[in-house]
């Protein structure tokens, strides 16, 4: 007689196996593991490398030092990227077929999108403590304040909307074709962003963007945090939610029509 | 394991959009511990049908219970009573097999006691204990399949789906396999339900066959009582000569009706059954004519889907679309 914990079959147990394997492959695996963790330190390395000198221009004026103006940013991408190459795994899988196993094995199918989820957050705040850490070594100072702590829920809730958004993409197309729609979204609002001086230095059509990219809200509030003068943090974890239950809507639909389609 | 409900299935149908009826309006039955062999050509309906009878697609129309739970409205309880090993193995070439167990027992809730007893047990069971710690993206097809077989056993499923397990394997593979679904059978008294498009498969295995054809099941009973169904032998004559063909066919045609044969050959079905096989030898000397081979065919399933559909069933091929058979 086999007995079930008290998950039994459940959301809870789909979810673990789910966020079990793809967290053991991305660990165990270098050709996953690696470049999760170079491509940012590469970012923020380059970034604060060759563009320390915009400290210099008339208006920017940031207390933790170019290295945490761009920490923020590197912090928020992380995030924002996190979730589309979850999505790449998604697609992957029912390109392969092993989408299939999760979907036979599963009683309460929504506990899959819940297993990506948590390997994706679990991936990220790896990431993230990497970087800080690489941060406060190249030179960040954070003045006294609610320091990074606050930028993490930030950006922990960012990283959950990317990878519902790119959940959603995977689950309707079912393709690593499907890459560049999950992409370049994410991209272009990540980089039409006060990415490498302050909003009120931007001038001409990137200002004009950028003032509703929701992404500024998010590196503003972000690097509010970080010099302890937290601003507009309701308007950004506000955006944060709207997109994480939009995504999660978005996602759940998505799961419907794989499920639908065989 | 104490479901005693098989497959129920009524008048069901899956359109694709675009596309023709993959399924079109089948009705089938299948009893607790019964083998099931589902029998067709590639294209036929037979991959759609087990994706629909696991949840893994939703029917256009119609019913289908599985394990007394509709596969629509309950489909959780669906999943949870079954265990599948479709066409492809669907494995993680970067886990081991043990990890693979690890995966599906814990989708499917077992106890962290029960994962690992139940995992090692079942390594055991498919013969593959020794490569257990080996990423399973260097297994032989063979391995794969067996592995594929012992994931869907993890949770002691009532009803087993098995769709072409043995395709592309060698034979000694599809023996170890064969023997292992009928042990699943008549030890654990698991139903199967079993695609092929390999005649001696669906003999070797099947309390009873349906075979399908463009969408519908067109013969349907026990692999004796269709093949009682057809009756009469055919006989194969391959002329020495080519160019006697259309005399050989002649003469045979004296002797039943005419029925694919292989390559060079000419066949026809016996009206008057094995008893004539010397008269026809008679007849083929008396017209002077040489033979370099003689066969007599007793019915196969072959000759039943040939009766039933005018098509050989080997080298059959599909029509249909989607991707799906």
């Amino acid at each position: 007689m086999l007995r079930r914990t008290r998950a039994g079959g459940s959301f809870i147990a789909v979810a673990r196996g789910v966020a079990w394997r793809n967290l053991h492959n991305h660990f165990s695996h270098p050709m996953y593991f690696v470049p999760s963790l170079v491509f940012p330190l590469l970012f923020f390395t380059a970034f604060t490398g060759a563009l320390g000198a915009l400290t210099n221009v008339r208006g920017f004026d940031f207390e933790a030092g170019y290295e945490g103006f761009q920490y923020v940013f590197v912090l928020i991408q992380t995030a924002a990227f996190g979730g589309v190459f979850t999505g790449f795994a998604i697609a992957r899988d029912f390109e392969t077929g092993f989408a299939r196993r999760l979907l036979l094995a599963a009683p309460n199918r929504k506990g899959i999108i819940a297993g990506y989820a948590i390997a994706a957050l679990g991936r990220w705040v790896f990431t993230a403590v990497i970087v800080t850490g690489v941060a406060f070594a190249a030179g960040m100072t954070v003045p006294a304040g609610p320091g990074v702590l606050p930028l993490y829920a930030l950006a922990l809730l960012i990283n959950g909307a990317g990878i519902l958004f790119a959940s959603g993409v995977a689950m309707r197309l079912r393709t690593v074709q499907a890459g560049p729609l999950m992409q370049t979204p994410v991209f272009l609002a990540l980089f039409l962003a006060p990415v490498y001086v302050p909003l009120a230095v931007l001038e001409g059509w990137i200002h004009s963007i950028a003032r509703y990219n929701p992404v500024t809200a998010f590196l503003e509030a972000g690097r509010g945090f970080l010099v302890g003068r937290p601003s507009g943090v309701g308007l950004a974890f506000g955006l944060a939610v709207a997109l994480l239950l939009a995504f999660g809507v978005w996602a759940l639909r998505g799961l419907r029509n794989a499920e639908t389609s065989g | 394991m104490g479901d005693r409900h098989g497959i129920e299935v009524s008048q069901l149908v899956r359109e694709f959009p675009k596309g023709p009826r993959a399924i079109d309006g089948i009705d089938l039955q299948v009893a607790p511990g019964e083998v099931y062999g589902f029998l067709g050509p590639n294209g036929a309906g037979k991959s759609t049908t087990v994706l629909v009878l696991t949840t893994l697609l939703p029917p256009t129309s119609g019913t289908a219970r599985v394990a007394g739970h509709d596969v629509v409205r309950e489909g959780h309880l669906v999943r949870a009573a079954i265990g599948a090993a479709l066409q492809e193995a669907a494995l993680d070439p970067l886990l081991t097999a043990r990890e693979h167990m690890r995966l599906q027992t814990t989708l499917h809730g077992l106890s962290r006691a029960d994962r690992k007893r139940r995992g090692d047990e079942l390594l055991e069971r498919v013969g593959l204990v020794e490569a257990a710690d080996r990423r399973v993206g260097g297994y032989s097809g063979g391995m794969k399949r067996r592995l594929d077989l012992g994931l869907a056993l993890v949770h002691r499923p009532s009803i087993l789906f098995l769709d072409e397990p043995t395709t592309g394997l060698d034979p000694q593979s599809r023996t170890a396999l064969w023997d292992e679904v009928s042990r699943l059978t008549r030890e654990d008294g698991v139903t199967v339900f079993l695609t092929t498009q390999y005649l001696e498969e669906a003999d070797a295995l099947a309390h009873r066959v349906g075979i399908i054809d463009r969408g519908r099941i067109v013969a349907e009973g026990t692999p004796r009582a269709l093949k009682d169904e057809i009756g009469r032998p055919s006989v194969e004559v391959v002329p020495a000569n080519d160019g006697d063909r259309d005399a050989v066919a002649a003469v045979l045609g004296k002797f039943g009706e005419s029925v694919p044969g292989l390559n060079q050959s000419v066949a026809v079905r016996m009206r008057g059954g094995e008893s004539e096989l010397a008269e026809v030898v008679r007849a083929l000397d008396a017209a002077g004519l040489s033979v370099a081979q003689l066969r007599l065919h007793a019915p196969t399933l072959d000759d039943v889907f040939l009766e039933k559909t005018g098509r050989s069933l080997e080298g059959a091929t599909t029509e249909l679309g989607e991707g799906t058979s």
